[in-house]
């Protein structure tokens, strides 16, 4: 049945309301009188209907959207009006049920109170209380107390009162409510879905219930076995019923019913229950309706096709199959699912019960109802309970004996029954054919019999739904077994109302049978006709109720029969009877107890484990699950205990947030305790490392307080005395290092004629640093394993070692295997300090106490320090050794290399000291006289870093702003005249003794003629070559175009393979050839160094001013004889480096 | 007997070194002839270590250094023989500015130069100034001043403290010789002079390299300086050995004192009891054994060479250890 109207429906029902207003004068006084109140409903509902037939003004006082409502439901029935004549026939059989229905449930007292305040919503109120006492009212009894159930029920009494009316649902149950007009079958429909949902809701909260014990209670395996063979034997039905459907096509649908074009607005038709989706698409359709150029049956085809969610009974042609048969077959299969159903199962096997056909003329089992469900044989509810009771008279028929365990779960199964049937809606399954052809019937008597028939006005608003089966229910009625009463028979055939009431017939009659049957059922049966509060209670506490009586009823007879025959062991059964929550319990886990049973029980084949099974594996969803159980129960253990109300709700609101995929899982909650899926448990995981949030939703960062960073100096030296005056040392080593540079350089300057740019590359050592390691966080207390990091540490602390011992550098090999071989001996270390603090303790005669406050006789076998002098003593080291090694090679070294670094530095000053000569005068401003004005300002190089003239000292450079170093290759020139005047013997030698020949002269075009005539060819030859230009003599060339110089032997023969010569001539030869080479070089030497300073301030292009090169005496005695040397040939000499440097 | 010739060859040496040690008696053939095969392997085994050493620095001929680095670890020693060298130099300097004495200097020189330094230390007046400043200074190959590629000058007043550390340890060894000779008479004394002038090597130069196995061991020639530190070296360890093997028989003495002992040895202790007993004829010499004890106790290690061996399965197979 589609809830398609369902969407239209409040509207109209508010429209009811609102419009029955004025008409309803009486309605508080209704109030108590349940039956009047119903006839009335369906007489204001007429009146109502007229009025709005009649004209919608008198809606004045009505909100907009009311107002809207009312307006699109005034232009469609005005449609329909025209358009229909049908209505459909209202009869009011409710003084049967008026009879039936105790006048003991009343409505609370506070709709009482409320109707005189405001008389509005009183008569709102009493409508509701109407329906409320007819049928709900055992339910809404409870719903009151319950806390739980009027806050989740939408449809409490209190909240339909207070709320909106367009929001309002009214509770209805099927079971009183008969199908009448149109308006009322909707309302049933919805009440039917609200049972449905209430019913859902108790079996929630019993399964809640159930829940909050899985924490507290642990409950025994043993029942399992017997759940999963009831579950497999259920499965076996299932697929039973299946093939033998397959076997034979279902029931061909009538389908001849010929689609008669009609401008309905579509909101009428039947469209299924998910409509509702489409409620808005259909609204529009109806308001633009003419403009639809389309007929209602295609638009009807075509939405039905649209729509989604259409379930398996669907069928366009069948109208209310698709909710009658959805109910029937969910109340099937709880009946099913139930723990007693075991035995009902299949039909009775003639070789078990040999003389059960003489007994039974109708069997009936569910098997066979699934079998008749799932052909469509069904037509109407009433069938269907008749089925069922069917099933549990004849085994309480058949099972005379009362101690017969059977009997115990017929009347179970049958409580269940009464349980479940207002579950069903009451609807009669007609062929759209006959429907149609009925309205179309109705609509052509509708013109005269308008005023009469109250409810044909609704008529066609419901016309599409078929809601009315013509004599269905009469004809379901009869395949019952027994026929209903007269009375109810009687009813005219196309009201469906009668079905409910011979429903109830029905079971009352039933009721009398099984009363007959067995009169120790007269509690639940009295409870039916005159139903005390609790029985048909569905809530929690109703399962109890319902429960208690049963079992009190049973246990006593239950008792002797003992034997267990089907596999329910009769303790079983009578442990579930006492412990009700047990029972509970059972009930609401027996299929997830199955399942789970069933697949472990896979796992086995025979006594053996079954290798080709799967595995249980544990899914995501089972862990989440897991949690959050674990965390309801935490939380109830947090609250109290034995708190129950809240919890179900707290607990859904912390699921909600917790568990986001939770329904993408698509793995459906198993009611089950934890313990039921080991494989899901999650171990539980520490505090720091949870997954926490605060009551905003945000992360709560634990972060802070387990997360660590490395604090700093954790792979550095720690500092130490020690290790300061280790780096102490070191730094002192570095600058006299420096120093050492320097006189190296200034040795090497001494040495060198002329100097390169870059040459002297400044030593400039940089002190040393631990570099610490980058932040890294960790998450752990205690050390650091990071092998190679520590590694690299003990490796530069080796280098460190190294470097302080006197090794400037040293080769990475040495420095890898000094590294492996101190990281072993620290090994062998550690573990031998290990081995002594290990040692087994001793017993002593005085007992001592330990930090932990105990006091004991064992006493460790050494002390610390004991353990560690062992230690070091087996590895070969004691303090002694240690000692002098910071004394001697750490302490002592420090004063030592100050000593050094003081030798270094007079020597370097006494280096350097000759660059001043004498001719600089006492103030140093002789100094000034080379023509160095680089000396004043400008172009200093700060190349070996040196204070030539002590001007930083004085603190010049920051006055002027000056870099005062000197040009180093000022320096240069300096250092080397002066070490060359120092040094006399190499000057006197070149200088004073020989005198250098004459050059010879260039040979020219011109002079060639004076050569001798031999070589005057090979002259001229030569000369062409050069272009005529003057022949250059070797020596003249520039150094690099010079011929190498044949050198000749000591011996002074040129002789290309000598002879053995004897060592002494060899050793003379070499050493005179060096004698003569360091001439030469002298000799160059100078010249070069003395020109250099000219050409210098000539290759600059300086002025050179007044300053002369104040050049030493000596100097100036070897540069006036050799005035050649100024030529070309020497600035050859000069390096064009150097100049470009200079 | 060829063996025994060989063996004997420092008989009176070994004699002389053991009297200047402490040992007051006559010590037996025996027991020289050990204590020089002692030597005589010690020696050996030095020059071979050196030859290593100098393989391994990529010369053929050893260095002083290579002695040196040999006896790195006994800081005492080392810095006798520093000081043993820089008087030797100051004796060679001696010798050369004035050839005259060439005897007398050689004769101060040959084991005296503990003499001279106590000369010095104590009277002062020995070596003037002049040749003190002249005294050559001995450097370590690992000392600060290898640490750096220049080599300054060095300066009077450095090492001062170098030198007192050198004094330190000889003036140990004179305060015993000191000790020793408090109470000798002149004579004693001029015997006792004497004997401190035995050497392997001093003018006994070929028979030394013959002994020490030049040559053999290593082909180079060795310096002088060589011949010179190993004859202060083999008289060292002379010295060492006597002293521990006396102090090895002290021991025994005591114990047998106190334990009651034999007869021959209560009758030495009686007559050590006695006041005007001359206590040098009276007492025995170093028997063979105590010398053997002592040796042992000397090539006893400690366990640093172990260390590395600690937790593992080997076997420490101990190095010949120089005295």
């Amino acid at each position: 049945m589609s809830l398609a109207p369902s969407l239209h429906r409040p509207s109209s029902r508010e429209r009811q309301h609102y419009a029955r207003l004025p008409n309803q004068p009486l309605s508080a006084i209704r109030l108590r009188t349940p039956n009047p109140s119903m006839s009335d409903e369906a007489m204001s509902n007429g009146s109502n209907n007229n009025n709005m037939g009649d004209g919608p003004d008198n809606l004045a006082e009505e909100d907009p959207r009311a107002a809207l409502f009312r307006e699109h439901y005034a232009r469609t029935e005005a449609r329909l009006m025209a358009v229909l004549g049908g209505g459909s026939k209202l009869d009011a059989p409710d003084a049967l049920d008026g009879g039936t229905k105790p006048l003991s449930e009343l409505p609370p007292a506070a709709h009482d109170a409320r109707p005189p305040v405001t008389p509005k919503k009183a008569a709102r109120t009493i409508d509701e209380d109407d329906y409320g006492d007819d049928d709900d009212g055992d339910e809404e009894d409870d719903a009151h107390p319950s806390p739980l159930l009027s806050k989740s029920a939408p449809n409490g009494i209190g909240a339909a009162a207070l709320d909106t009316p367009s929001l309002r649902i009214p509770p209805l149950s099927n079971k009183l409510v008969i199908e009448r007009t149109s308006t009322p079958s909707s309302e049933l429909i919805k009440s039917s879905d609200d049972v449905r949902k209430k019913l859902q809701q108790d079996k929630t909260a019993a399964e809640d219930a159930a829940k909050r014990s899985f924490h507290t209670l642990f409950y025994t395996l043993e029942n399992d076995r017997d759940a999963m063979l009831e579950q497999q034997k259920l499965d076996e039905l299932d697929r039973q019923v299946e093939t033998e459907m397959s076997g034979q096509p279902a029931i061909p649908t009538t389908n001849g019913a010929p689609t008669i074009p009609q401008q309905g607005t579509l909101s009428t038709t039947n469209l299924g229950a998910s409509s509702l989706t489409l409620k808005h698409l259909i609204a529009r359709i109806d308001a633009q309706r003419d403009m639809v150029h389309a007929s209602d049956a295609q638009l009807r085809s075509l939405i039905s096709e649209v729509r989604k969610n259409r379930s398996k009974w669907a069928n366009e042609d069948r109208i209310g199959q698709e909710e009658l048969y959805e109910s029937m077959e969910k109340v099937l299969m709880e009946l099913k699912a139930g723990e007693h159903a075991h035995p009902f199962l299949q039909r009775v096997n003639k070789r078990e019960a040999p003389d059960y056909y003489n007994v039974i003329k109708h069997p009936m089992d569910i098997g066979t109802m699934m079998k008749k469900l799932k052909q469509l044989q069904y037509k109407s509810k009433k069938d269907f309970v008749d089925d069922l009771m069917l099933i549990w008279s004849n085994c309480l028929k058949y099972n005379a004996d009362p101690a017969h365990y059977l009997r115990k779960k017929a009347l179970y199964m049958r409580k269940e029954t009464e349980k479940l049937v207002p579950l069903i809606p009451d609807i009669v399954v007609r062929d759209r054919a006959e429907v149609e052809a009925e309205e179309r019937r109705m609509r052509n008597g509708d013109a005269d019999a308008d005023g009469a028939e109250d409810s044909d006005d609704e008529e066609p608003i419901m016309a599409s739904r078929g809601r009315k089966a013509p004599s269905k229910g009469g004809k379901g009625t009869s395949t019952a077994r027994k026929a209903p009463p007269a009375g109810l028979e009687g009813t005219p055939g196309p009201d469906g109302k009668p079905a409910v009431p011979s429903l109830n017939n029905a079971v009352s009659n039933l009721k009398n049978e099984f009363l007959r049957a067995d009169s120790e059922m007269e509690g639940s049966i009295n409870g039916f006709s005159t139903p005390p509060p609790g029985t048909l209670t569905p809530l929690p506490n109703g399962i109890l109720r319902s429960g208690a009586p049963g079992s009190q009823a049973d246990v006593s007879d239950v008792d002797g029969t003992g034997a267990s025959v089907s596999g329910f062991t009769l303790d079983s059964e009578d442990a579930d009877l006492d412990d009700l929550e047990y029972k509970t319990w059972k009930q609401v886990t027996k299929k997830d107890r199955a399942l789970i049973a069933g697949e472990r029980n896979r796992l086995f084949r025979g006594d053996h484990l079954n290798v080709e099974e799967p595995a249980i594996l544990r899914s995501r969803a089972g862990m989440r699950r897991w949690l959050r159980h674990r965390k309801q129960a935490l939380e109830e253990g947090v609250t109290d205990g034995s708190a129950n109300a809240p919890d179900g709700k707290e607990g859904v609101q912390s699921t909600a947030n917790e568990t986001l995929a939770e329904g993408i899982e698509g793995d459906e909650e198993r009611q089950v305790p934890d313990y039921y899926d080991p494989v899901s448990t999650i171990p539980d995981i520490n505090e720091r490392l949870q997954w926490v949030e605060d009551s905003e939703g945000h992360v709560i960062q634990q972060v802070e307080e387990y997360m660590r960073i490395v604090p700093k100096g954790y792979f550095t030296a720690p500092t130490s005395s020690l290790s300061k005056k280790v780096e102490s040392n070191m730094r002192q080593m570095q600058e006299t290092r420096k120093i050492c540079a320097k006189i190296g350089i200034v040795k090497q300057m001494q040495l060198q004629s002329q100097m390169y740019t870059n040459q002297f590359q400044k030593y400039d050592p940089q002190p040393f640093v631990e570099a610490d390691i980058d932040p890294i966080v960790v998450s752990e207390d205690g050390a650091i394993m990071s092998p190679y990091v520590c590694r690299a540490a003990l490796q530069r602390s080796v280098g460190k070692i190294f470097y302080h011992a006197g090794f400037e550098e040293f080769q990475p090999s040495a420095l890898e295997a000094i590294t492996d071989i101190a990281g072993h001996f620290f090994q062998k270390l550690v573990r031998s300090f290990g081995v002594y603090q290990e040692t087994p303790k001793m017993k002593c005669d005085t007992p001592i106490t330990t930090p932990e406050g105990l006091t004991t006789n064992w006493v460790p076998r050494f002390s610390r320090e004991e353990a560690m002098l062992h230690c070091l003593n087996a590895n070969g080291v004691d303090l002694e050794t240690l000692e002098t090694y910071v004394k001697e090679d750490v302490e002592r070294l420090g004063t030592k290399l100050a000593g050094m670094h003081d030798r270094m530095r007079s020597h370097y000053a006494e280096l350097l000291r000759p660059a001043l000569d004498s001719s600089a005068g006492a103030d140093g401003a002789g100094a000034f006289n080379d023509g160095s004005e680089q000396f004043v300002g400008g172009d200093f190089a700060e190349d070996i870093g040196e204070d030539f003239f002590g001007f930083k000292e004085l603190g010049l450079d920051k006055e002027f702003g000056l870099t005062l170093s000197v040009p180093l290759h000022l320096l240069q020139n300096r250092m080397h005249n002066a070490y060359t005047t120092q040094n006399p013997t190499n000057v006197s030698t070149t200088g004073v003794l020989m005198e250098e020949p004459t050059k010879f002269e260039p040979v020219t075009i011109q002079n060639v003629g004076n050569q001798i005539g031999l070589v005057q060819e090979w002259f001229l030859a030569k000369l062409h070559d050069n272009n005529n230009d003057d022949l250059v003599e070797d020596e003249d060339l520039p150094p690099k175009q010079r011929y190498p110089k044949p050198r000749l032997p000591p011996t002074g023969k040129i002789s290309s393979p000598r002879k053995r010569p004897l060592r002494e001539q060899q050793q003379m030869a070499r050493k005179k050839r060096k004698l003569d080479e360091d001439k030469d070089d002298n000799a160059s030497n100078e010249n070069g160094a003395s020109v250099n300073g000219n050409s210098f301030s000539k290759g600059i292009g300086k002025p050179i001013g007044k300053l002369k090169l104040d050049m030493p005496a000596q100097k100036e005695n070897q540069n006036v004889p050799e005035p050649e040397k100024d030529d070309g040939s020497a600035v050859g000499m000069i390096s064009p480096e150097s100049i470009l440097a200079a | 007997m060829a063996d025994k010739d060989k063996m004997a060859k420092y008989r009176t040496e070994i004699q002389q070194m053991m009297f200047v040690s402490g040992e007051t008696g006559e010590p037996a053939a025996e027991t020289t002839t050990l204590i020089e095969s002692i030597v005589q392997d010690q020696v050996q085994h030095m020059l071979r270590e050196c030859s290593a050493l100098a393989t391994r620095r990529g010369s053929r001929a050893i260095s002083t250094d290579d002695l040196f680095m040999l006896i790195r670890h006994d800081r005492a020693k080392i810095s006798r023989l520093r000081h043993f060298l820089q008087w030797k130099d100051v004796r060679r300097s001696v010798k050369d500015s004035d050839d005259k004495g060439g005897d007398a200097g050689a004769d101060v020189a040959a084991g005296d130069a503990d003499l001279a330094v106590g000369v010095v230390a104590g009277s002062g007046p020995g070596p003037e100034p002049g040749k003190k400043a002249k005294r050559a200074k001995v450097d370590l190959v690992w000392e600060v001043q290898s640490f750096f590629n220049e080599n300054p000058p060095a300066k009077d007043d450095v090492e001062d403290e170098e030198e007192e550390e050198m004094n330190f340890a000889t003036l140990q060894r004179l305060k015993n010789a000191d000790e020793r000779t408090k109470n000798m008479t002149r004579e004693e004394y001029v015997h006792w002079s004497d004997c401190r002038q035995a050497s392997f090597t001093y003018r006994k130069g070929k028979r030394f390299k013959e002994w020490a196995g030049f040559g053999v061991i290593t082909d180079s020639k060795p310096s002088d300086d060589i011949i010179d530190i190993l004859g202060f070296l083999t008289f060292e360890i002379v010295q060492t050995l006597t002293e521990e093997a006396l102090k090895v028989k002290d021991a025994e003495d005591l114990y047998k004192k106190t334990t009651g002992g034999k007869p021959e040895n209560r009758l030495k202790r009686k007559r050590e009891r006695g006041l005007f007993d001359p206590p040098e004829e009276a007492r025995e010499p170093v028997q063979p054994s105590h010398v053997q004890e002592a040796y042992r106790r000397l090539q006893r290690g400690n366990n640093k060479a172990r260390a590395m061996l600690n937790f593992s399965r080997h076997v420490h197979r101990a190095a010949l250890k120089l005295i």
